[in-house]
């Protein structure tokens, strides 16, 4: 990068604010996918103002610039264009004000997820939106890529819980969308930034719903032989009129795998489970519970479990929010996809993945929230190995195409980013995809912020149908 | 605008949609019209690609083209000085994708509320929008008006229900956002930028949303009140404590007296609607204590319900020249507010009126002469302007309707949100200004 850019970076946010030497760059080149992008130099600003200054400098310096919080994402959304400015909020993360009353919370970008709903532990409220990585993500990132979690099922994801943002436009100017009422008038702006992947500017500063601990949670694991059962169940438990808080599925591979690691008390020879959340109200909670456990027997699982105790159930999740720790033991990388079919598809959908599995020769585990159709298959795979990296790659293609074929979609959490950009003229339309390439140019006229995420390039829109390879690996020579 | 012009742009449409979808006869143009602007045409495309290429003829003739629905919600608004094209939704009213075991629907935006409502029903699912008028107000003048009735409380806005939209921008191309499946976050989410945007930005052709299980039985506590403080520690009451009721609705005296089967007189009221089996109504009995004062269920329940939703038209109805609001407001300013309204109205003369899903910070008030009383046109902008100057941060207002008079001199819409960043997107989607020129923001 230009020395004097760095030198500007260090005046707006101190000498100990930038980083530009390759060995410290190297921790900033990559999240929690597989791309690799290395940055020019990484600062670290401490206000909103610091921020605003720092989109001037890039504009005037016409160097691309990307916002990181914790780099866990999936989809590359958080990382450098080559030779651009990363600018991380490791050290913006203050929990502004907790307003009680108004059941909300202002926050800046680089609270960690977890820490805000465990600083208001104590008040009885919680922050809804619960990625598997919320001991480490942040909710700047969250409101990027419009995260989810189990628990969206019945409580949404990320723009269901923001009213409110602080945003530095690439201009440097900062205005504000919304405030603490749960709407407001006029264009919803707020709703329209959040998912927006970093590319229409960047937040400083989020407005996000606290909501009241249910009074009774009830956690079961439905135990089937096969995957189809399993599947099939999900339906059966929404038909009963049921809405679980979360209905997660585990496929028979990934819960052996998980078991060998973390030891959560999952039944090594079952063929999948289902571990099904309710809250809410005790009595209905009761009642429901009661209701899920015959559905789950009527379709034939084998047994279904109660967790008895908080600890009981803390080790239920615990198992399912550290698979991906417990892949990591048994390969060396793993590919994860986040599609979305209607619920009425996921047994079809997964017979799929399986035949995927065997066409690309790969192992593919299934670990994912199952009540609302959004699959996380797990493409296993050595990246020291350049063919399998290729299958691994085509593998996922078919699979999200597949999930395009019955109404689904690409991405039900993680974001688009650089890895699926590639599909959305699958799923849009070129027309669609104008429209919202012309909405980002409008806020975004030099396309400095994010630049190639989320939207494919005019050059990928044409080739898309005859690209076997990723043209961003291929770029990279990988 | 010359005749002759008309006729020009008039033989364009009729190429794009079958003549008789095109109507041009001065007699029935008179019943279409807008703020009693009579249009020009009317035009009911027949599908998304009919409805761009009409667009694009509008954009070349730089026409005014007004979106339009059940005509429920056609009151809001500046009078446009012209219409020449009134766009009608009535014949989108295809099912795009439905099956009940995924809890998604996806239909026309011509679709009537109520007829997407007793569709679903039959599969034991709920749509939980709940507009006044249901049987005429449409999916897609729902979504451009973003209106919520009182089920808000419970099931949350459309903006949270909402997970699919296709449209026509101004500009004329067509656009989607969103799709089928409940969660989705691949591109820009269209779907917020079209609800709430009063058919400034597009021409919603049809939308997807999420449905819910249908509630096997309802029951609504009524509680009463000696003032609106003490409306509002209930509430608190309420919000804080386990239960988890499908509506929390404020109602003022006022209000009663407006509204069928309320009583002519009588305290504030606040009636709770809670879902669940015998067990976990007798929690709710249990819970609220000796607020309640009766319950409602069956007929009697569903015809509170309707009336509640039907409030902002009982209001048009009843007090033609009244001023009708609605307010977005965190949850603390309620009380406040409430009070602000008394202190505005007070001096003026005027009566007001309030209901709302006050446990989500979202109220209606209507602001009216009493009988036999005549108040001066300035009165209501007086008011308006009294209550603008009060509102507290992060509040936001819409004037759903106001006395002829006072119309065109007032300011529709205050919000919180920066307005130059809005005007940026209005002038992506309608670069020309033609949809909806000058009623609302811009």
């Amino acid at each position: 990068m230009n020395p004097a850019v760095v030198e500007q970076l260090r005046k707006i946010a101190g000498r100990d604010a930038v980083l530009d030497r390759p060995e410290d760059l190297m921790l900033y080149e990559y999240d929690a996918g597989i791309r690799k992008s290395a940055p020019g130099a990484v600062v670290f600003p401490r206000t909103t103002e610091q921020v605003s200054q720092i989109m001037r400098l890039a504009s005037a310096a016409q160097v691309p610039v990307v916002a990181r919080g914790a780099g866990t994402g999936l989809s590359g959304g958080s990382i450098s264009k080559e030779g651009g400015i990363v600018v991380a909020f490791s050290r913006m993360k203050r929990i502004l004000e907790i307003d009680v009353e108004n059941q909300r919370a202002v926050v800046q970008p680089g609270v960690v997820n977890l820490q805000l709903s465990e600083h208001v532990s104590h008040l009885g409220l919680y922050f809804a939106p619960d990625p598997s990585s919320q001991k480490a993500c942040t909710i700047g990132g969250n409101v990027a890529e419009n995260s989810g979690g189990p628990h969206t099922l019945m409580y949404g994801v990320t723009v269901n819980h923001v009213t409110g943002l602080e945003v530095v436009m690439p201009s440097g100017e900062v205005v504000n969308f919304g405030g603490k009422a749960a709407e407001s008038y006029g264009y919803d702006l707020t709703g329209f930034f959040v998912g927006s992947e970093g590319t229409i500017g960047i937040t400083t500063a989020i407005t996000v719903k606290l909501l009241r601990k249910p009074e009774k949670v009830a956690t079961l694991l439905g135990i089937f032989e096969t995957v189809d059962e399993a599947a099939q169940t999900v339906s059966a438990i929404t038909a009963a009129g049921i809405t679980p808080a979360a209905l997660e599925m585990l496929d028979g591979w990934t819960l052996r795998t998980i078991e060998a690691y973390c030891h959560a008390g999952y039944p090594l020879d079952a063929g999948a489970v289902l571990l099904i959340e309710l809250d809410g109200l005790r009595e209905s909670v009761e009642e429901q519970a009661e209701a899920v456990q015959a559905v789950c027997l009527q379709q034939k699982a084998r047994e279904v479990r109660r967790a008895k105790t908080e600890e009981e159930r803390a080790l239920l999740w615990k198992g399912r929010k550290t698979a991906f720790g417990a892949l990591g033991r048994v390969s060396p990388s793993y590919y994860t996809q986040d599609g979305v079919v209607p619920r009425s598809k996921i047994p079809a959908t997964l017979a799929h993945i399986g035949e995927v599995s065997k066409k690309y020769d790969l192992i593919i585990g299934n670990i994912f929230h199952a009540g609302d159709g959004n699959l996380h298959p797990l493409i296993l795979f050595d990246i020291r190995f350049p063919d399998q990296l290729e299958r691994a790659l085509a593998a996922s293609k078919d699979i999200l195409e597949y999930c395009i074929a019955v109404g689904g979609s690409i991405t039900g959490e993680h974001g688009v980013g650089m890895e699926k950009r590639d599909l959305m003229p699958v799923l849009f339309t070129e027309e669609d995809l104008d429209v919202m390439a012309s909405l980002r140019s409008a806020f975004n006229s030099e396309n400095l912020l994010n630049p190639d995420k989320l939207l494919p390039t005019p050059r990928m829109c044409r080739e898309i149908s005859g690209a076997a390879r990723n043209p961003v690996l291929v770029q990279e020579g990988m | 605008m010359s005749t002759a012009t008309t006729t020009r742009f008039g033989a364009e449409l009729r190429a794009i949609c079958d003549a008789g979808y095109v109507i041009e006869d001065p007699a029935l143009l008179r019943q279409h019209q807008v703020l009693g602007v009579v249009p020009l045409t009317v035009v009911t495309p027949g599908s998304a690609d009919e409805t761009a290429a009409v667009m694009r003829v509008a954009n070349e003739h730089g026409l005014n083209v007004v979106p339009a629905g059940g005509f429920t919600a056609q009151n809001m608004g500046r009078k446009p000085v012209q219409v020449d094209v009134l766009l009608s939704t009535s014949r989108l009213r295809d099912v795009e994708h439905y099956d009940a075991a995924d809890l998604t629907i996806g239909v026309g935006a011509g679709w009537t509320v109520a007829n997407l409502a007793a569709k679903v029903a039959a599969d034991n699912l709920y749509f939980p929008g709940d507009p006044a008028l249901p049987e005429r107000a449409t999916v897609g003048g729902l979504l451009a008006t973003g209106f919520c009735g009182p089920h808000r409380h419970g099931y949350g806005g459309l903006r949270d229900y909402c997970i699919g939209v296709r449209f026509v921008t101004g500009g004329g191309r067509k656009a989607k956002g969103g799709g089928r499946v409940v969660k989705n976050v691949a591109g820009y989410d269209m779907m917020k930028l079209l609800i709430g945007s009063y058919g400034t930005l597009g021409f919603i052709t049809s939308a997807s949303f999420k449905l819910f299980p249908a509630p096997r039985q309802t029951r609504t506590f009524i509680a009463e009140f000696s003032g609106a403080a003490e409306a509002v520690q209930f509430r608190n009451h309420v919000l804080r404590s386990p239960l988890d009721p499908i509506c929390l609705e404020l109602v003022s005296p006022d209000a009663r007296q407006l509204l069928h089967g309320f009583g002519s007189d009588g305290p504030w009221l606040v009636l709770l609607r809670a879902a669940g089996s015998d067990t976990v109504l007798a929690r709710y009995r249990a819970e609220l204590g000796p607020a309640v004062a009766r319950e409602l269920d069956g007929i009697e329940e569903q015809e509170a319900w309707r009336a509640l939703s039907n409030f902002s038209h009982t209001v048009e109805k009843r007090c033609p020249q009244s001023l009708l609001l609605s307010l977005q407001l965190p949850l603390r300013e309620v009380g406040p507010i409430l009070q602000q309204l008394a202190t505005v109205a007070g001096p003026l003369r005027l009566k007001h009126a309030v209901v709302g899903r006050f446990g989500v910070g979202h109220l209606l008030a209507a602001l009216w002469q009493p009988t036999g009383s005549t108040v001066p046109a300035k009165a209501f902008t007086d008011a308006l302007s009294g209550l603008r100057h009060r509102l507290p941060i992060d509040a936001s207002l819409a004037v759903l309707d106001c006395p002829s008079e006072g119309r065109a001199d007032i300011a529709w819409v205050a919000t919180p949100t920066h307005v130059e960043s809005m005007r940026v997107v209005k002038k992506v989607l309608d670069p020309n200004d033609i949809l909806n020129h000058g009623r609302f923001l811009f």
